[in-house]
C-alpha cells in the first residue's frame, strides 16, 4: 500500500526536474539534484545547467581508517565525498562504482559543507556499507544540527524518521533561510557513530555578503550574519570543529568487541580531526596506504592564516560526545558575534556581543568569534587556539599535542 | 551494535511504556508537583529503577507520609506567598553509625528558620538530626524557576537523591513564567538534569555513608546513569505517577501543537554539565536562576537569545521559549499536492492564491501560507531500503499515517512530527553499556486537532 503511495508521489512529482528522467521505481542508488542528467550531483557534463540558488552534495557513509597525530592508526566510522561520480549515465558504461568510491573513504571530519543563504541544498546520502565489520548492517542519517523549523523526515533522527540501509540512497531537501554555524553528524545510535567520527561542520553565509559595509573606517563585504551594519564583518573565515576520540572504543569497534559505553573517555582532543601538530599542516595527511586502500581521509586542516589588520571568523562548533571543552586564544581577544547560528542580539536589537578568551562549548554547541590581527603584526606571528582544558594538550600519552592549532600572519 | 539482543528488549521495554503514556492519557500539560504554600518533607530511602535493570539506593525527599522520590517533589507556589517548609529526618542507613542530618537550601530565595522549629546549624543552614525536624521560611519573592537541595554533606546528599524544583508562579497568572508579556506560554514541562555514579550507592547501600570516606568516589566521579526529571530513557517517556517506578513519580514527554509556545524549565540538578539539544528549532533562553534576562525592570526578555542547545550548568536553571511551525520547509508540512489530503491556509484550498495581505499563518492551524501546496520536493526511497524508526508514522506528512511493513512504527498513533530532546553529549545517551536511554526524551507536536491532555 505504502509503496504504491510512493509510487504515486514520485509520479506526481518526479516531473519536477529533481530527476529529470531518472529512475524512481529501480530504487538502490539514486543521487537526485535538479539539473543534473547523470546523476554526479554536480553540473559538469555538457547540458547541464545548475538551477538558481541550488546546491547538490552527494556523501557516501561508511567506515575507513584516519591516522592520530602520534601516529596511531584508528578504525573510524565517517562520510565520504561523493560528489562529481556519474551514477546514471547516458551509457552506463561511464557511470563510477560509488559503493566501490565509498568503501573505506570515510573521512575526518566529514566534508565540510558550505551553503548560503537562500540556496535549497539537495544532500544524497549513500550508504556504502562498513568494510571492516561485515556484520553490522547499520544504517545511516545526515543531521543537519540545529536546521530552523525543521520537519520530521528531513531531521535525520532514525527514531522519529527513516534512515538509509546499505547499498541505497536517501536524498535530503534544506531551504536555507537562517544563516550561522551549523554542524551535521550521523544520528543512528549517536553515541557510538559519533564517537566513531560521523561528524562535520556546516554553515550558511548570509545574504549580506556581497553587499559593502563600513564599519570602524573599514569596508567588508563579508558577514557573519545579517547584522545591517557591517559589525559581524570579516576579511577571511575557519570552521573550527572540536571532537575527540576514545581510542579503546574504536579499537573495541575494529576487533568486534562489545564497545564501552560507560567506561567511554576520550584520549585525543582535536580541531577538525587532527591533534596538534597535524592541526597545522595545511594538507591533506597521507593515505594510510594498505591499510585504507590508499584513500586520503583526512583533509582538513585546522591552520589559520590571515593577514595583518584582517578579521578573522571563528566558526567553532563541537561535536565531541564526552564532554564539555573550552577553547583558549593567546594574545588576541575574541569577539563573539553568533551563538548557536544566530546572530547576537536580543528581540530587540540589543547587542550581546562580547569579548574573551574564551569559550566553553559542550556538544553540539556553536559559536562565531572574530578575531582581529593587529595591524602591525608582523610576517610569521603566531597566536595559539587551544584547549585551556590543559590534560588535553595531548596526543593520548604524547604531551604537547591534541587540541591546539595556530592563527599564522602572512 | 555488538549487542543486539539487549538492545532489541529495550525497544520492546521503550515500545510498552510508550503504548502507556500514549493512550492512558497520562501527560499532562502542567507540571506534576505539590501546590500551596505550607509543604511537610521527609528524608527517606527509596530504590529507584534503571532501564538497564539496575536497582539503586536513594535518598529522597517525600511529601509528608509519602515514598521517597527522585526528584523531590516539585514545589510550586505563588509570588508573593509566604513558603513554609518543615524537614522531618526519617533517614535510615546500614552499619552501627547513626543517620546523617539532612537539610534544605533553596537558592535565590532569602531563608529563614522558624524560632520554633530551629534545628541544628550546619555549615551552610540549619539541619533536622535523626527522627527531628527543621522548619525553613521565606517569602517568594521572586517568579521563575528554582532547585532546592541538601545543604548538609552535599556531594554525597545531592547524588542520593536529596533535590527538587520549586516553581515560582507569577502574579500574572499560571500561563506565564514571569510577569510580562512576553513569557506567556501554551505548555510548560520540567526538565530536572541529573546523573548518578552507581558505586557510591552500592557503597552506602552496603556500609553505610560513612564508608564513603575510605572511597575516592567523590573526588573521582564517573556517572554512568543520567536522568530527566529523575528517570532514564525510554522510562522518561512512560506515564507519569507509573506503579512500576514508585519512587520516581515524575516522568517528561513533551507535546504541542504547531503555533504554541512551549516554557522549557530546565535545572541542572546534579553536578555535571550537560548541553541540552532540542531538535526541531531553536528556543530563546529567556531568563537564568530564577532572573528575567532584561535591561531594566519592565522591559521584558530584551537581552535573551536564541540556541539549538541549551548549555545546562550544575545549580543553575534555564527558562527557554520553543515555537514551532514549519516555516520556511519549502514544502507544503499536509501534504497540499497530495489528493488524499486537501486542506486550506486561510480559506484558501491547494492552488488557489492567497489574498493580498491575508496573514502569514493560517489562525486556526498555523500551518505557513506561502508554503501551502508547494509539493514535496524529493523521491523517497523505496521501503526494502529503509530502517524506519519507532516514532514514525510512514508519511512525511504532520497528522498523516502511511502504511509501513509489520512491525514498524507504532509509537506515533497521531502521525506527529517528533523530535529528540536530549543530552548532546551523547555518551549520556546510554543506561551503563546499553544503548539508547539516559538523558533523553521525544518531543511531540501533534497536528491541529489532535488533542493533547
Amino acid at each position: 500500500m505504502r509503496t504504491i503511495k510512493y509510487l504515486f508521489i514520485a509520479a506526481l512529482f518526479g516531473g519536477l526536474a529533481v530527476n529529470g528522467g531518472g529512475h524512481p521505481a529501480s530504487a538502490g542508488i539514486l543521487v537526485q539534484c535538479p539539473g543534473d542528467t547523470d546523476g554526479s550531483a554536480d553540473w559538469a557534463t555538457a547540458g547541464e545547467t545548475q538551477p538558481p540558488n541550488t546546491k547538490c552534495i552527494h556523501l557516501g557513509a561508511g567506515d575507513g581508517y584516519v591516522t592520530m597525530a602520534d601516529g596511531k592508526v584508528q578504525y573510524m566510522f565517517g562520510f565520504s565525498d561523493l560528489t562529481g561520480l556519474p551514477t546514471r549515465s547516458a551509457d552506463p558504461n561511464n557511470d563510477a562504482d560509488v559503493m566501490a568510491e565509498g568503501t573505506l573513504a570515510a573521512a575526518f571530519p566529514a566534508p565540510p559543507i558550505v551553503l548560503d543563504e537562500g540556496d535549497e541544498l539537495y544532500l544524497t546520502l549513500t550508504n556504502v556499507g562498513m568494510m571492516i565489520r561485515p556484520d553490522l548492517f547499520d544504517p545511516h542519517t545526515v543531521h543537519f544540527h540545529g536546521y530552523p523549523e525543521s520537519s520530521n523526515i528531513f531531521d535525520g533522527l532514525p527514531d522519529s524518521a527513516i534512515s538509509i540501509n546499505m547499498g541505497a540512497s536517501l536524498t535530503y531537501y534544506y531551504k536555507l533561510n537562517d544563516p550561522g554555524t551549523y554542524m551535521y553528524h550521523c544520528h543512528v545510535e549517536a553515541t557510538e557513530h559519533m564517537q566513531m567520527g560521523m561528524l562535520g561542520s556546516l554553515y550558511v553565509r548570509p545574504a549580506q555578503d556581497g553587499t559593502s559595509f563600513v564599519y570602524n573606517a573599514k569596508t567588508y563585504t563579508k558577514f557573519a550574519y545579517n547584522d545591517g551594519d557591517g559589525s559581524t564583518g570579516y576579511d577571511v573565515d575557519y570552521p573550527l570543529q572540536i571532537s575527540s576520540f576514545d581510542s579503546a572504543f574504536h579499537d573495541a569497534s575494529e576487533s568486534t568487541q562489545p564497545l564501552p559505553f560507560a567506561l567511554m573517555e576520550d584520549n585525543y582532543a582535536m580541531l577538525n580531526g587532527r591533534g596538534y601538530p597535524d592541526t597545522i599542516n595545511p594538507d591533506p595527511l597521507p593515505a594510510q596506504d594498505p591499510t585504507n586502500g590508499g584513500k586520503v581521509t583526512q583533509f582538513e586542516s585546522a591552520l589559520i592564516t590571515a593577514s595583518a589588520g584582517q578579521k578573522v571568523l571563528l566558526r567553532i562548533s563541537n561535536l565531541n560526545v564526552t564532554r564539555n571543552y573550552t577553547l583558549g586564544i593567546l594574545g588576541l581577544p575574541m569577539q563573539v558575534v553568533g551563538k548557536d547560528a544566530k546572530l547576537l542580539r536580543g528581540p530587540s536589537g540589543i547587542n550581546l556581543y562580547y569579548n574573551t578568551n574564551s569559550i566553553t562549548l559542550g556538544g553540539g554547541e556553536s559559536v562565531d568569534a572574530i578575531v582581529e590581527v593587529p595591524a602591525d603584526a608582523t610576517t610569521g606571528t603566531k597566536y595559539f587556539i587551544y584547549t585551556t582544558n590543559l590534560n588535553y594538550l595531548s596526543n593520548d600519552a604524547e604531551q604537547f599535542g591534541g587540541m591546539m592549532t595556530e592563527i599564522v600572519v602572512n | 551494535m555488538n549487542i543486539r539482543i539487549v538492545k532489541s528488549t529495550m525497544l520492546i521495554a521503550a515500545f510498552g511504556a510508550m503504548f502507556l503514556a500514549l493512550f492512558t492519557n497520562g501527560a499532562r500539560a502542567a507540571i506534576d508537583g505539590i501546590s500551596g504554600s505550607s509543604f511537610n518533607l521527609a528524608v527517606r530511602t527509596g530504590q529507584i529503577s534503571t532501564p538497564d535493570g539496575g536497582s539503586l539506593l536513594m535518598w529522597g525527599y517525600a511529601d509528608g507520609a509519602g515514598l521517597a522520590q527522585y526528584p523531590g517533589p516539585t514545589l510550586i507556589v505563588n509570588q508573593g506567598d509566604t513558603i513554609i517548609v518543615t524537614l522531618t529526618n526519617n533517614l535510615t542507613v546500614a552499619g552501627a553509625a547513626p543517620p546523617p542530618n539532612v537539610s534544605i537550601v533553596f537558592p535565590g530565595q532569602q531563608v529563614s528558620i522558624a524560632a520554633a522549629d530551629p534545628g541544628v546549624l550546619g555549615s551552610l543552614t540549619s539541619e533536622a538530626t535523626p527522627g527531628a525536624t527543621v522548619t525553613y521560611e521565606f517569602t517568594a519573592t521572586n517568579a521563575g524557576t528554582y532547585t532546592y537541595y541538601s545543604g548538609t554533606d552535599s556531594a554525597l546528599q545531592v547524588e542520593m537523591g536529596l533535590m527538587g524544583a520549586l516553581i515560582v508562579r507569577p502574579t500574572a497568572g499560571v500561563d506565564h513564567a514571569y510577569n510580562h508579556q512576553d513569557t506567556q506560554f501554551d505548555r510548560e514541562y520540567l526538565f530536572l538534569l541529573s546523573e548518578m555514579d552507581a558505586r557510591i550507592h552500592e557503597e552506602v547501600e552496603f556500609f553505610g555513608p560513612g564508608s564513603i570516606a575510605a572511597t575516592d568516589y567523590i573526588a573521582n566521579y564517573f556517572s554512568v546513569l543520567w536522568f530527566i526529571n529523575g528517570r532514564a530513557a525510554p522510562d522518561t517517556m512512560a506515564e507519569a505517577n507509573l506503579a512500576l517506578l514508585p519512587h520516581q513519580p515524575y516522568n517528561i514527554l513533551p507535546k504541542m501543537h504547531p503555533g504554541e509556545r512551549l516554557l522549557m524549565r530546565i535545572i541542572g540538578g546534579g553536578r555535571q554539565m550537560h548541553p541540552f539539544h532540542h531538535h526541531g528549532n531553536h528556543a530563546r533562553i529567556i531568563a537564568l536562576d530564577g532572573r528575567l534576562l532584561e535591561s531594566a525592570p519592565g522591559l521584558g526578555p530584551d537581552l535573551s537569545h536564541e540556541v539549538f542547545t541549551v548549555p545546562s550548568h550544575p545549580g543553575t536553571t534555564t527558562d527557554a521559549i520553543f515555537e514551532w511551525t514549519g516555516k520556511g520547509l519549502e514544502w507544503d508540512i499536509y501534504g497540499g499536492t497530495d489528493v488524499d489530503r486537501p486542506h486550506d491556509c486561510n480559506g484558501k484550498a491547494v492552488g488557489v492564491a492567497q489574498d493580498p495581505g491575508a496573514p502569514e499563518f493560517d489562525p486556526v492551524t498555523h500551518e505557513y501560507c506561502a508554503d501551502h501546496g508547494k509539493p514535496f520536493p524529493v523521491i523517497m526511497p523505496q521501503q526494502p531500503d529503509l530502517t524506519f524508526g519507532g516514532f514514525f508514522g510512514g508519511s512525511p506528512y504532520l497528522g498523516s499515517l502511511d502504511a509501513l511493513p509489520p512491525g514498524e512504527g507504532g509509537l506515533n498513533p497521531n502521525g506527529g512530527f517528533t523530535y529528540m530532546w536530549h543530552s548532546h553529549n551523547e555518551k549520556e545517551l546510554a543506561n551503563y553499556d546499553i544503548f539508547p536511554g539516559g538523558m533523553m526524551t521525544m518531543l511531540f507536536i501533534e497536528a491541529p486537532g489532535v488533542t493533547i491532555p
